[in-house]
């Protein structure tokens, strides 16, 4: 009996000892996002660019750190677009000994947990946050692959202003970092131009009916209402203007809501809807490699933040590659030392991580899908 | 814009209402905080959307509409009426003789599992529910007002009616009434306690069933979360109705979703759900038993 138990136990000891080695062979980089809850439409994007990235590197063999190829596994982290998570995800993958993030998805988790990654040293590279406060840190670490929303702002005052000619414009935000920054930016930007909004308010991000609110925006006759915020409450904000009160004003709002959840649940009160966004990356020709391995692999087409998870985890593996390191201040020179040629095109980093040009461009909900207005 | 607010805050509050009968209720008899009865309102709403595909995909949605009308209700119902009763056998009939405190934390682990089952078996992504009643919208008084709204209060209003005749006409609703005054006697009479206390998970759970299949056909989108925030409005409108008063949780439901409606358009719609929770902390300093007082009064459940 005891024979057989030291039999077992020297089995169990032996295999936990080779899980580990083979564990420690692989390169860990983190991911983390809303992987679950209702902004998981965002957290799949993420996912599913950085799988594929990480599936074309381990095909090859692995990324090549000094002498030996180590095979990389992804480390994930479902924040739910909760703060408090996203920190607890970033100790959890800094003790993990992650050599490099991808993410987070949104600016109030992404701005906590980057303090966490640049006191370990830690490179941090996000696909989607905005909100300019997480370059502004002078964390040395910290990189994004989109825009900022102080460029946003300003692409969506230029427009309401010189294309549209509107003056009567009612903001909406949903509190968190990335909406109502994005809706101050665009504020700040309208009032520069002249056009001071006539509506101002925050709403409960969560809340289900938003009746309330508009009421009192309609009583100001907006002919544009902007919303800094995620498509969960864009959808109610939209369908109830349209269906409750009818409200006729234009909808406008920011990258927060490309997602096909916005058009396929909003229908036709969608129709018509103003978004500010990056060119239509589908039509790049850096992207169709991407796009096609994409629909092969997961059987859909890329969402909106899909092809920049994809390059932001692409540059940080090339960048452990080049350089044959993990430390964190030596991938963060070699990231800024060129212009990355990506499936984006040609990405350059400034010095406070940020991408040298983020064109954003006014898109609009044209026969239930997303159309780049030329 | 006054008559607006009075509409936005009608529907919703018949809403808050519905559901805050179902906590009510079992309060009344068991003297219980059913914590996952948000959850039956959301598992509802889930149910009205498969019935909804299902009916779909039968084309029945456009031969009978009544009859879909009628299905697209009956069915969450049912079924939520089991999940309410199977509820109660699991969780909180085997406390029955337990500290107060054991039911009420088996209540809070029933709701996070069934919160949880649902986003496991549904996924996490909200849901769109299918437009099924395109009713048109008329002004009356300035306030836009769509027929799904009228459709949604005579509904809700009927339902608690109906209730109310429940309650104090039938042999059962007496039974209902003579178990929440005392248990004990009440079995000592020759009612039968287990049974009375089933039905009234069952009312409880249908009523959830139709408020929650009702928010889905209003806001056309659901998700795992959504018994939640609705599950813990409705609580404080049964609160401070006085909870375990059926009139109570009505008007407390109408009057929390009312408050709210005119604060968040005339004053600040930031601080809404601060303002709803502020009214309640207020009344209960004046009036801890509630506006129309617990169950210890006149109009027991």
């Amino acid at each position: 009996m005891r024979k057989k138990l030291y039999s077992v136990l020297t089995i169990l000891t032996t295999a936990v000892f080779l899980g580990s080695a083979a564990h420690a062979a692989t390169l860990k980089i983190g991911v983390a996002g809303p992987l679950t809850g209702d902004q998981a439409a965002f957290g799949e994007m993420l996912k599913n660019g950085a799988t594929l990235a990480v599936e074309e590197w381990n095909a090859r063999g692995g990324v090549k750190v000094g002498k030996k190829k180590m095979k990389v596994d992804i480390l994930w982290g479902d924040d739910r677009h909760d703060p408090r998570e996203g920190v607890s995800i970033a100790h959890k993958f800094v003790n993990s000994g992650a050599a490099g993030i991808v993410g987070h998805f949104n600016s109030s988790v992404s701005i906590p947990a980057s303090t966490v990654y640049a006191e370990a040293g830690v490179v941090q590279i996000t696909p989607a946050s905005t909100n300019p406060k997480l370059t502004e840190q002078g964390f040395s670490t910290v990189f994004r692959v989109c825009g900022r929303d102080d460029q946003q702002g300003e692409v969506a005052a230029n427009y309401i202003v010189d294309k549209l000619k509107l003056k009567r414009i009612a903001i909406l935000h949903d509190k968190t970092t990335y909406g109502q920054g994005l809706a101050d930016e665009t504020k700040r930007f309208l009032e520069k131009r002249g056009v001071k909004p006539v509506f101002y308010s925050g709403v409960v991000q969560g809340d289900k009916d938003y009746t309330p609110v508009l009421t009192a925006a309609k009583q100001k006759k907006p002919e544009l209402v902007y919303f800094g915020g995620i498509h969960p409450e864009a959808i109610l904000l939209v369908k109830q203007m349209r269906e409750r009160l009818g409200m006729k004003a234009l909808f406008m709002s920011g990258d927060g809501i490309v997602t096909e959840e916005y058009y396929k649940i909003a229908g036709k009160s969608a129709e018509g809807t103003l978004i500010t966004f990056t060119p239509d990356q589908t039509k790049l020709a850096a992207a169709q490699n991407v796009i096609k391995k994409h629909r092969k692999r997961f059987g859909k087409e890329v969402g909106a933040y899909t092809i920049y998870s994809y390059v932001a985890m692409n540059m940080i593996l090339n960048s452990i590659q080049a350089t044959g390191s993990t430390k964190g201040a030596k991938l963060a020179a070699h990231l800024r030392s060129k212009a990355w040629n990506t499936s984006l095109g040609k990405l350059q980093f400034n010095k406070k991580g940020d991408v040298l040009e983020s064109p954003y461009v006014l898109w609009q909900v044209k026969g239930s899908k997303f159309a780049e207005i030329k | 814009m006054f008559a607006q607010q009075l509409v936005n805050g009608l529907v919703v509050g018949a809403v808050y209402a519905l559901i805050a009968l179902g906590y009510t209720l079992v309060y009344g008899i068991l003297q219980l905080i059913n914590f996952a009865h948000g959850e039956i309102y959301m598992i509802g709403a889930y149910v009205g959307i498969a019935v909804l595909a299902v009916l779909g995909t039968m084309g029945l949605t456009q031969t009978s509409l009544a009859l879909s009308i009628v299905l697209v209700f009956l069915i969450p119902m049912i079924y939520c009426a089991a999940y309410g009763i199977t509820l109660e056998r699991v969780a909180y009939r085997p406390l029955r003789g337990a500290p107060r405190l054991s039911p009420l934390i088996s209540a809070i682990g029933m709701s996070l599992f069934l919160q949880n089952y649902v986003q496991v078996v549904q996924g996490a992504r909200d849901k769109a529910f299918p437009n099924l009643l395109e009713l048109g919208s008329f002004q009356l008084f300035g306030a836009y007002v769509n027929g799904l709204q009228i459709f949604i209060l005579i509904l809700a209003l009927g339902l608690m009616a109906a209730l109310q005749l429940f309650i104090k006409k039938t042999k059962l609703g007496k039974a209902m009434r003579a178990t929440a005054q005392d248990r004990t006697m009440a079995s000592l009479v020759g009612v039968n306690v287990n049974r009375v206390i089933a039905v009234t998970f069952a009312i409880g759970s249908v009523l959830a069933a139709v408020a929650g299949v009702m928010v889905g056909m209003y806001y056309g989108i659901v998700n795992h979360h959504i018994g939640f925030v609705a599950g813990m409005k409705a609580f404080t409108a049964a609160v401070l109705g006085g909870i375990g008063n059926v009139t109570g949780a009505f008007l407390g439901g109408f009057l929390l979703a009312l408050l709210e409606s005119f604060w968040a358009g005339y004053v600040s719609a930031v601080y809404k759900d601060v303002f709803a929770f502020m009214v309640l902390v207020v009344v209960l300093i004046f009036r801890p038993q509630g506006i129309l007082g617990g169950s210890g009064e006149a109009d027991r459940t």
